[in-house]
């Protein structure tokens, strides 16, 4: 065992050092930067200096709620633009529930509105606050999540997190495309751009072998089902019950973004399903190069049941938590529950169940294509 | 008849035709789930409830719905369920921190213009809110995870009995960075898909990088999608030794018998 580490020890290489050392740097550089961006940003920006509490109320608002109301009286240093070094005077209101506004601390990086006012004679500059400046924190996440990928997963957690990086590229880029191009229909966009996060995703993480291949058909295959049975029962119905009032930042058909939503927010499920059931056909095989096709049937929806509910399950919570703020809000000024239900959930949960069925129906169709790439491999042979 | 009701019929008969018994429990545990987080949105309406409390409470139910319900009680199962529970509690350390220090809490001028007719003084408090619905959006996740581990981490020491704690270790995490990269794609997607209007609405009102990066809710979506990575990580080594662990006993004690 101590000769297994010692020899781990050795294999600790330059290169490996060398690695870590960079990734440092990199993190240090950047956080300095992030801290030290002010000028790049054309909004005024401020940090808070001091802060006074000069006003403490409770309040039992409409609907019988108590709260507290808080006034902040806040100092802040200028930090860019013309008026960089300048004092500033803001207030700053907000309630124990923070729904809106929050306390700010000493230290605090605000973006401000200097009134203009305040600005002709040399008394005192007052301003509005705008924004919290929230580029470090992310950044600081950002940083903390490729560092536990990679500790976690090294080599793998590397391809993970650089498979993430060209999905966000390409997410961005494609929705650029339909911007500039909206004749082409966002769902034909986001078509496209299925085929190429499959393509990407499936690629990076499992290399070009058949077994790929048959994930990537499978992918492509459940999603497309998936999408027309939404799509027929969305048009059977005529879309009732579903409300797309409570949908929040359109700027567009809500129908269009919902089902472009369903098409993308399923896509990593049936990825998993995919590659998990074309994974485990193809190492049955390997195993056993006789094995019997209906052997490899049995085996695979027995592993299609066991994760069938698991995976339901992600895509279900991922959707429905995003509503409890709002829920909260609509029953704390005594809507109606059913109300509240289905304003805030419709959508959610047609979300979740149109997911479902995506991942479900990607089990006997992930199982068949692998089945049918290894009679392919079987007669190549 | 209502979209929803048709939408949730074809996915009980397609687990049911494919997943025969073991479907329709994976059904009903959604269903179940669904119960529990409705029930715990209505506590969190009271003021004395503390949300954080009620959020590990309910993590603590809905994973032990996902893994024993529809798997049974079993040494995987429990030790997957170990492992979430204390995945959760120690990602909402970081959590409750990281929404409390980027105020990313409560609603964005952007919602404001809808929800205006709102009284916003309701007596919650909305940090522990907002850490309660990025933590919820992830147990799904991290229960998959477990559960994908400590499975087959079973398999491999029925078929090598011998193994010792560390060997099953390393084996568990190999199986770990297998599906590391699937996971966190899927979170990813998800998240993504769901705020597909958000990403429209910043390129259509032609958002500035520094504008984008800085709003509340980028910032709450990006926090939201790396602490469910981080978690999706994080619970493989922690889900490795403690199934390890376990197996280990169980032989000791197996040992101890004969």
């Amino acid at each position: 065992m101590v000769r297994v580490i010692e020899t781990a020890r050795k294999k600790l290489t330059y290169s490996n050092v060398l690695a870590v050392v960079l990734f440092a740097v990199l993190v240090a550089c950047s956080m300095y930067f992030v801290y030290h961006n002010y000028s790049f940003y054309d909004r005024p920006i401020a940090k808070v200096t001091e802060t006074n509490q000069i006003d403490h109320k409770e309040v039992t608002a409409e609907h019988g709620n108590k709260d507290e109301v808080f006034t902040q009286e806040i100092l802040a240093e200028i930090m860019n633009g013309d008026k960089k070094g300048q004092q500033l005077r803001l207030t700053n209101e907000y309630s124990s529930s923070a729904t809106y506004s929050q306390a700010y601390r000493e230290g605090n990086d605000l973006f401000v509105s200097i009134d203009p006012a305040s600005q002709d004679d040399n008394a005192e500059l007052t301003g509005t606050i705008l924004d919290v400046k929230r580029d470090k924190y992310i950044l600081l996440v950002a940083w903390l999540f490729v560092f536990i990928l990679l500790l976690v997963g090294k080599k793998q957690g590397l391809y993970s997190v650089i498979s993430l990086a060209v999905n966000a590229v390409l997410i961005s880029y494609a929705l650029d495309m339909y911007i500039q191009y909206a004749n082409f229909g966002l769902l034909l966009m986001c078509a496209c751009s299925v085929v190429l996060f499959t393509l990407t995703s499936l690629l990076l993480v499992n290399g070009f072998n058949e077994k790929t291949y048959a994930a990537i058909a499978a992918t492509l295959l459940g999603t497309l089902t998936s999408l027309l049975i939404t799509y027929f029962v969305m048009w059977i119905t005529a879309e009732k019950g579903l409300r797309y009032e409570e949908m929040g930042f359109l700027t567009r058909p809500p129908q269009v973004v919902f089902m472009a939503g369903i098409l993308i927010g399923s896509l990593g499920a049936v990825m998993d399903v995919a590659i998990t059931m074309s994974s485990s056909i193809f190492g049955l095989y390997e195993k056993n190069k006789n094995i019997a096709v209906k052997a490899l049937r049995t085996s695979g929806m027995e592993i299609g049941k066991d994760i069938m509910g698991t995976m339901t399950n992600i895509l279900f919570f991922a959707y429905i938590s995003g509503s409890i703020p709002t829920m909260i809000l609509y029953l704390k000024n005594e809507y109606p529950v059913s109300y509240t239900f289905s304003m805030n959930l419709s959508l959610e949960l047609a979300r979740a169940l149109a997911g479902g069925i995506g991942i479900v129906l990607t089990i006997p169709i992930g199982l068949y294509t692998a089945i049918f790439f290894v009679n392919r491999k079987r007669a190549k042979s | 008849m209502n979209t929803l009701v048709w939408l949730a019929v074809i996915l009980f008969l397609l687990m049911i035709g494919i997943g025969g018994k073991k479907g329709a429990r994976s059904f009903f545990a959604i269903m179940l789930n669904f119960g529990v987080l409705i029930v715990i949105l209505f506590m969190m309406l009271g003021r004395d409830n503390d949300p954080i409390i009620l959020t590990v409470i309910a993590s603590t139910l809905i994973s032990c719905i996902t893994l024993f319900f529809i798997n049974q009680v079993n040494i995987t199962t429990k030790t997957a369920f170990v492992s979430t529970v204390i995945t959760i509690v120690l990602l909402l350390f970081l959590i409750v921190f990281l929404t409390d220090r980027s105020m990313i809490q409560g609603f964005s001028d952007e919602e404001m213009g809808e929800l205006y007719v709102f009284t916003m003084h309701i007596g919650v408090d909305y940090v522990k809110i907002a850490a309660s619905v990025i933590i919820m959006s992830t147990i799904g996740a991290i229960t998959d995870v477990a559960i994908s581990i400590s499975s087959p981490m079973r398999e491999i020491f029925y078929h090598n009995p011998s193994m010792s704690r560390k060997e099953l270790f390393v084996s568990g995490i190999s199986i770990g960075r297998d599906i590391l990269g699937t996971n966190t794609n899927t979170v990813f997607f998800a998240f993504m898909g769901g705020y597909l209007a958000l990403l429209i609405w910043y390129k259509d009102l032609a958002y500035s990088l520094g504008e984008i990066i800085n709003s509340k809710v980028f910032a709450e979506e990006m926090i939201g999608i790396l602490c469910a990575g981080m978690g999706v990580a994080i619970v493989i080594p922690i889900t490795s030794w403690i199934t390890a662990l376990a197996l280990v006993r169980t032989r000791k004690k197996s040992g101890a018998a004969n």
